[in-house]
C-alpha cells in the first residue's frame, strides 16, 4: 500500500514539496471570484513566485455513477446529461454512443449528422465561454463581454433545434429524438448565423492577438511542453497545445465523412492554449456547415428496430471540447446499467496545469489554472483517508484495480 | 434616501454548490452576455458577499459545501433576499431524487431550503436567462420592501 501512495504523491508532482515549507501559502477557493466552480487551489509562494501549487477538487462529488447502478439504459442516458452543464451533449452522445457500439444498434445517417451537430455546436459555445472566462480573469472585461455576444447566437441556435438552452437531450438510444431533426429552414438559419459568426470570430481573433497588453500577459506564461504534457497525460486542445497532435476525431467513425484539420500549436504556453480554441471554433463552424447539408430534410431519424439485454463491459471515447471523455459500462439481462465509469479530461488537464504554474508571478496563476478549461463538475471522484492520515482522490484506475 | 440608493445599485452574487454548472451559465449569460444585459436594470453581480444584496443559490449544495454556503449567507449584511435557481436548488433534481440500485446520492446536504432560509424560487432545468431576469426583479421588489 505504501509503495502505491509514494508512486500516486509522485505522479502527481507533489511527493519532494510536501517535506519543504514555503514563505506563504495562498487559499483560493472554495467560492471566487477567478473560479466559477467550486474547488480549492492552495498556491504556495515566495516573493510572488509560484513555488508549488496543490488542487483540491472535490466539494462537487455528488455520486452521479452510483445513482446509474441499476437504471435502465434509456433512463440512465437523460441523467448522464445532467453531469455537466456545459458539455452535456457530449456525455449524453458517448453514452449512447457506448451502448450503440456494444448492441449494435446502427443509427440513420441524418441522425448521425444532428449528434455531430450538436457537438460542435456545443464545442463552439464552449470554447467561446472558455474565452471569455479566461479574457474576464486576465482582467479585460471588453474581450468578456464580445465574446458573450458571440456565444449567444450559438445557444440561440442549440434552443431552436432542442428547445433547452443547455440540456440539449438530442440522442436517443437508435437515433435522435424527433423534436430535433433539421427541417430545410432552420438548416438555413443555422448556416446564415455560421457565415455571420465566422466574420465576427475572425475579426475578434484578429483583435486579440494583435492586443499587446493581453498578449504580454499570455504569452512565454504557463508553460508546459510536449514532455510535460506527455507526462501527465493532457488531452485535448491542452495536449494540442503542446504540440501533441491527437484528436479522437480522427478515428471516431462519425466522423469519418467529413473534411476537418486538426489544430496543432508548439509553444504550449497560455496564448497557445486559448488560440488553439479560438482556431478550433473555426475548424467547428467548417463542421457543421457540412453537418446541415447532410442533416437538413425529412428522412428517417430514428431506428426503433433494437432490443436492449446483456452487453459486456463496453468502452467509448469521444472527442469534447475539453479533450477525451470515457464511458464505459456493462448491461445486464434486463437492459439495466452495471458499473458505470465516467472519465473526463478535466482530471488530467488541470494535473498539468497544476505543474506549469509553477514559476510563474501568482497573478498568472490563475490564468493558467483556467487556461485548460476546468470543468469541475463532472471529475469529482471520492476521497479515500488511509491509516496514515492523508487524503487522496482516488482515479477510475484506482477503482477497476482494486 | 438609502432604500433608493439601494434600488439603484442591486449587487447579485452567485453561489455555486455543486450542480452542472448549467444554471451557472445561464446567470453569467444573463449578467454578461450583451443580449439579455441585467446591468441595464442596475443589477451587478459581485463575488464579494459583503457588497451583495440578493444571493443566488444553484445546486444540489453538497456536504462539503454547505458550511461554506451557511458563511457565505452570514456575511451578507441584511436586508438580504436569497433565490434558489434551478430545480437542483429547489428539490435537488435527478441526484436527491433518482437512483437505481444504491438509491439517490448520498452526498447532499441540499436542497438549499435546509440549509439557508429561501425567499424566492426560479424553476427550470436550467432556467431561462429571462426568468433569471424576472426573478432579480421580483427579488428587489422584496428587498425594498425589507428596508423600508
Amino acid at each position: 500500500m505504501a509503495t502505491e501512495d509514494d508512486s500516486y504523491a509522485e505522479f502527481m508532482g507533489k511527493g519532494k514539496s510536501r517535506e519543504k515549507t514555503f514563505e506563504t501559502e495562498i487559499p483560493i477557493g472554495f467560492n471566487h471570484s477567478a473560479l466559477l466552480e467550486p474547488y480549492r487551489t492552495r498556491y504556495f509562494v515566495e516573493d510572488e513566485i509560484i513555488r508549488d501549487c496543490e488542487i483540491e477538487v472535490d466539494p462537487a462529488h455528488r455520486g452521479i455513477e452510483r445513482i446509474l447502478q441499476g437504471m435502465p439504459i434509456e433512463k440512465a442516458n437523460i441523467i448522464t446529461e445532467r453531469i455537466c452543464g456545459i458539455c452535456s451533449h457530449s456525455h449524453l452522445f458517448n453514452s449512447v454512443r457506448t451502448a450503440e457500439i456494444g448492441l449494435g444498434i446502427e443509427p440513420p445517417e441524418a441522425a448521425v449528422a444532428v449528434r455531430v451537430l450538436g457537438q460542435e455546436l456545443e464545442r463552439l459555445h464552449s470554447h467561446l465561454i472558455f474565452i471569455a472566462h479566461a479574457c474576464e480573469v486576465l482582467g479585460h472585461e471588453t474581450f468578456a463581454y464580445r465574446t458573450f455576444l458571440m456565444r449567444e447566437p450559438v445557444m440561440q441556435l442549440l434552443y431552436m433545434i432542442s428547445g433547452n438552452r443547455v440540456h440539449y437531450s438530442i440522442p436517443v438510444l437508435g437515433g435522435i429524438r424527433p423534436r430535433t431533426q433539421i427541417p430545410t429552414w432552420k438548416g438555413e438559419k443555422i448556416l446564415a448565423a455560421m457565415d455571420e459568426l465566422e466574420v465576427e470570430l475572425k475579426k475578434f481573433i484578429d483583435r486579440v492577438l494583435s492586443d499587446i497588453m493581453v498578449m504580454a500577459r499570455l504569452e512565454g506564461v504557463g508553460l508546459c511542453d510536449r514532455k510535460t504534457a506527455k507526462k501527465y497525460h493532457a488531452n485535448g486542445p491542452t495536449a494540442r497545445a503542446s504540440g501533441i497532435d491527437f484528436d479522437h476525431r480522427s478515428h471516431m467513425h462519425e466522423y469519418e465523412d467529413f473534411d476537418w484539420e486538426m489544430v496543432v500549436l508548439d509553444e504550449g504556453d497560455n496564448a497557445a492554449r486559448i488560440k488553439t480554441r479560438a482556431l478550433e471554433c473555426l475548424v467547428s463552424l467548417d463542421i457543421s456547415r457540412q453537418c446541415v447539408e447532410r442533416a437538413s430534410g425529412d428522412s428517417d431519424v430514428l431506428n426503433r428496430d433494437w432490443e436492449t439485454g446483456r452487453m459486456p463491459m463496453q468502452h467509448g471515447y469521444t472527442e469534447v471540447p475539453r479533450g477525451e471523455l470515457y464511458h464505459s459500462y456493462a448491461l445486464n439481462d434486463q437492459g439495466k446499467i452495471q458499473h458505470y465509469i465516467v472519465r473526463t479530461p478535466t482530471m488530467t488537464n488541470l494535473a498539468t496545469m497544476e505543474v506549469a504554474c509553477i514559476g510563474d508571478q501568482l497573478t498568472d496563476g490563475v490564468v493558467t489554472l483556467a487556461s485548460c478549461d476546468p470543468c469541475l463538475t463532472c471529475c469529482n471522484r471520492f476521497i479515500v483517508v488511509d491509516q496514515s492520515g492523508k487524503e487522496r482522490l482516488m482515479t477510475p484506475g484506482d477503482l477497476r484495480g482494486g | 434616501m438609502k432604500s433608493l440608493a439601494r434600488r439603484r445599485a442591486i449587487h447579485v452574487m452567485v453561489v455555486y454548490t455543486g450542480g452542472c454548472n448549467g444554471c451557472d451559465i445561464e446567470i453569467v449569460a444573463a449578467v454578461f452576455s450583451p443580449v439579455h444585459d441585467i446591468e441595464q436594470y442596475n443589477v451587478m453581480l459581485t463575488w464579494n458577499p459583503r457588497e451583495a444584496d440578493i444571493l443566488l443559490v444553484t445546486g444540489p449544495v453538497t456536504k462539503k459545501i454547505a458550511p461554506a454556503l451557511k458563511k457565505i449567507y452570514e456575511a451578507i449584511p441584511e436586508p438580504k433576499v436569497v433565490a434558489a435557481v434551478g430545480a437542483c436548488a429547489i428539490n435537488g433534481n435527478v441526484y436527491k431524487n433518482l437512483g437505481g440500485d444504491l438509491g439517490s446520492s448520498w452526498e447532499l446536504a441540499g436542497p438549499v431550503e435546509k440549509i439557508i432560509p429561501v425567499d424566492a424560487k426560479v424553476p427550470g432545468c436550467p432556467p431561462r436567462p429571462e426568468d433569471i431576469i424576472a426573478a432579480a426583479a421580483t427579488a428587489i421588489k422584496i428587498l425594498s420592501e425589507r428596508s423600508d
